[in-house]
């Protein structure tokens, strides 16, 4: 049972990771490579003012959050004017760069060995809430005039400005705000797992998110969602087929980019539902 | 000092061949292509087998290197084609957004990297030694036999392509192929066989890359993540520009080195990392970015 459980919040953490993802992929069409590293950015902040200065853990989520954000401005600033090649260059260098500061600043945060004794402050009711709360305020940024100018903007870009939408703030906006997101799910990371160490937030995870939000359907935040559930929570219960898991995933984005290209769901979302019926009972 | 420049000129030239191989690619399909690191890993490892299945004890010693080189370029070139019609075709054909292509190739990069995981071991190799470790001296400083020949190598290879590029009809017809797709098929070119032989280039030149970052290095899966140094060469040097390319690699190179010397290799992502975030503000067309401009 214990192992379900711990199945079931790190597949929650990593839901709330892809909802970084989603808003930077899916809304503005962004390429973050080192999407990660605002988690890493999130954890260490809020486990090193946990263990050094004793902050309780609320204030500590929050400081974590907010120099996620504070490292997304860093990075934002200056390439949402440029081309889409240089934001996934510039993110990526961030991660690098954020990991070898990680690892050579041993006396502060542990360096490769990692930071221990966090303590556990997260457990499953907290994740599924987190979960929960995230998501509503994701789908209300989507639903809201910004999200659905970022929808305007990722179609193109020149049409969307010449419709008056200032691309650059919202490109920045967004951005910002997905770094908050993936930065708690950092913090949850932190104090769920007591224990950090710089190569779990390599490239490497914010290429996979990528990959989730693309199984799932680019238009779709249920569909990344669904995804993310799937496809983070299948390999750790097939774990005997754990050499072989990366390659499936590979072989079903490759069917998946090249037979359906708007991912399972397309632009499908799960409030069609009710919106649908709502609108039944109204004729 | 001297020796310094030497040795980062030298690391610059292997990053330069990473750069142009990424270059080609996105002069063509306009995107930046992260499975060049599969294929360098893939034919790394390529030429390590090739050394001790085949040519051990059959080819002499002098010229083992250029056969395994040959072999990894050969393979290279191969793997990137196959590549190509596995990743790239069909997205082609439906005239998938430029995000698909991206998604695509990471997704190819991260596939060779686990097949090569799951067949070879993560462990790591250490690659033959092809060159005495004697140095050459000259004008009062010592230069490493292997640098010299990795310098050599690369600016070989670099001309070779040049030459291809602009002195051969194959080159015109890339590119006309990279001003305007459209147009160049209705010129006659068969932008299909164009876009293959792009790709067997830029993976002929990640096959020589491989090898050369095996022997820097030495051989593991992930050794094709490298790649990320050609992709920042290419961004500094001015996107699809390959002069730019170069010299953006040759940049880096050097000021990869001098850092090492000033901060230690630890600190140097990082530094590298701020450079080229300033480098962005300063200058976000690169370094070559006003011949791009003119062009569009």
């Amino acid at each position: 049972m214990d192992y379900i459980y711990s199945i079931l919040t790190l597949t929650g953490i990593t839901m709330i990771g892809v909802m970084g993802t989603y808003m930077v992929t899916g809304l503005t069409g962004q390429f973050s490579f080192g999407q990660a590293a605002f988690m890493a950015v999130g954890g260490y902040v809020s486990a090193m003012l946990a263990l050094r200065f004793n902050l309780p853990f609320p204030l500590a989520a929050i400081a974590g959050s907010a120099a996620a954000m504070l490292a997304g401005l860093l990075v934002g600033v200056p390439t949402v004017r440029l081309r889409r090649d240089y934001i996934s260059l510039v993110t990526f260098g961030f991660g690098e760069a954020i990991i070898s500061v990680l690892n050579n600043s041993a006396q502060l945060t542990g360096g490769a060995e990692g930071l221990v004794n966090i303590p556990k402050r997260v457990d499953l009711p907290l994740v599924l809430g987190s979960v929960i709360g995230c998501l509503l305020l994701v789908a209300c940024y989507k639903n809201s005039k910004y999200g659905r100018q970022c929808l305007a903007l990722r179609s193109d870009e020149l049409a969307a400005r010449s419709m008056g939408i200032d691309v650059n703030r919202l490109k920045l906006v967004t951005f910002l705000f997905a770094s908050a997101i993936t930065g708690y799910a950092g913090v949850l990371y932190a104090f769920y797992a007591q224990y950090l160490e710089p190569g779990y937030f390599n490239w490497t995870v914010s290429a996979e998110w990528l990959i989730i939000v693309f199984v799932g359907g680019i238009n779709s935040l249920t569909g990344a969602m669904v995804s993310a559930l799937i496809l983070s929570s299948l390999p750790e219960l097939l774990r005997f087929a754990s050499a072989w898991r990366i390659i499936i995933y590979c072989v079903i984005v490759l069917i998946i980019i090249n037979y359906r290209p708007n991912g399972i769901f397309g632009d499908w979302e799960i409030s069609r539902l009710w919106k649908k019926s709502a609108k039944g009972e109204k004729a | 000092m001297l020796q310094n420049i030497f040795f980062g000129l030298s690391l610059g030239a292997v990053y330069s061949l990473i750069a142009v191989g990424f270059a080609l690619v996105f002069n063509i399909l306009k995107f930046s292509n992260f499975s060049h690191g599969g294929v360098m890993s893939f034919t790394a490892y390529a030429g390590y087998y090739a050394y001790i299945r085949l040519f051990d004890g059959h080819v002499s010693s002098s010229w083992m290197f250029f056969a395994v080189v040959t072999t990894a370029a050969v393979i290279g070139a191969l793997t990137a084609v196959a590549i190509e019609r596995v990743g790239f075709r069909r997205l082609r054909r439906n005239q998938a957004p430029v995000i698909y292509y991206f998604i695509s190739s990471i997704t190819l990069g991260i596939l060779l990297e686990n097949i090569i995981t799951i067949f070879a071991s993560s462990n790591f190799y250490s690659y033959p030694v092809f060159f005495s470790s004697d140095n050459l001296s000259l004008l009062g400083t010592t230069f490493s036999v292997a640098d010299v020949v990795t310098l050599l190598v690369s600016s070989a290879s670099l001309a070779g392509l040049l030459l291809v590029l602009y002195r051969s009809k194959l080159g015109l017809a890339v590119r006309t192929v990279s001003f305007d797709v459209n147009t160049a098929s209705l010129m006659g070119i068969d932008a299909d066989r164009v876009v293959m032989a792009t790709f067997a280039m830029s993976g002929a030149l990640g096959g020589i890359s491989g090898v050369f970052l095996g022997m820097n290095y030495s051989l593991y899966p992930q050794l094709g993540q490298l790649v990320v140094k050609g992709f920042i060469a290419s961004v500094i040097g001015g996107l699809g520009s390959i002069t730019g390319a170069v010299i953006g690699a040759l940049l880096l190179g050097i000021v990869e080195v001098a850092l090492i010397g000033m901060v230690g290799s630890g600190w140097m992502p990082a530094c590298v990392f701020v450079i080229m975030l300033v480098f962005l503000l300063v200058r976000p067309r690169g370094i070559s970015g006003v011949i791009v401009q003119e062009k569009a």
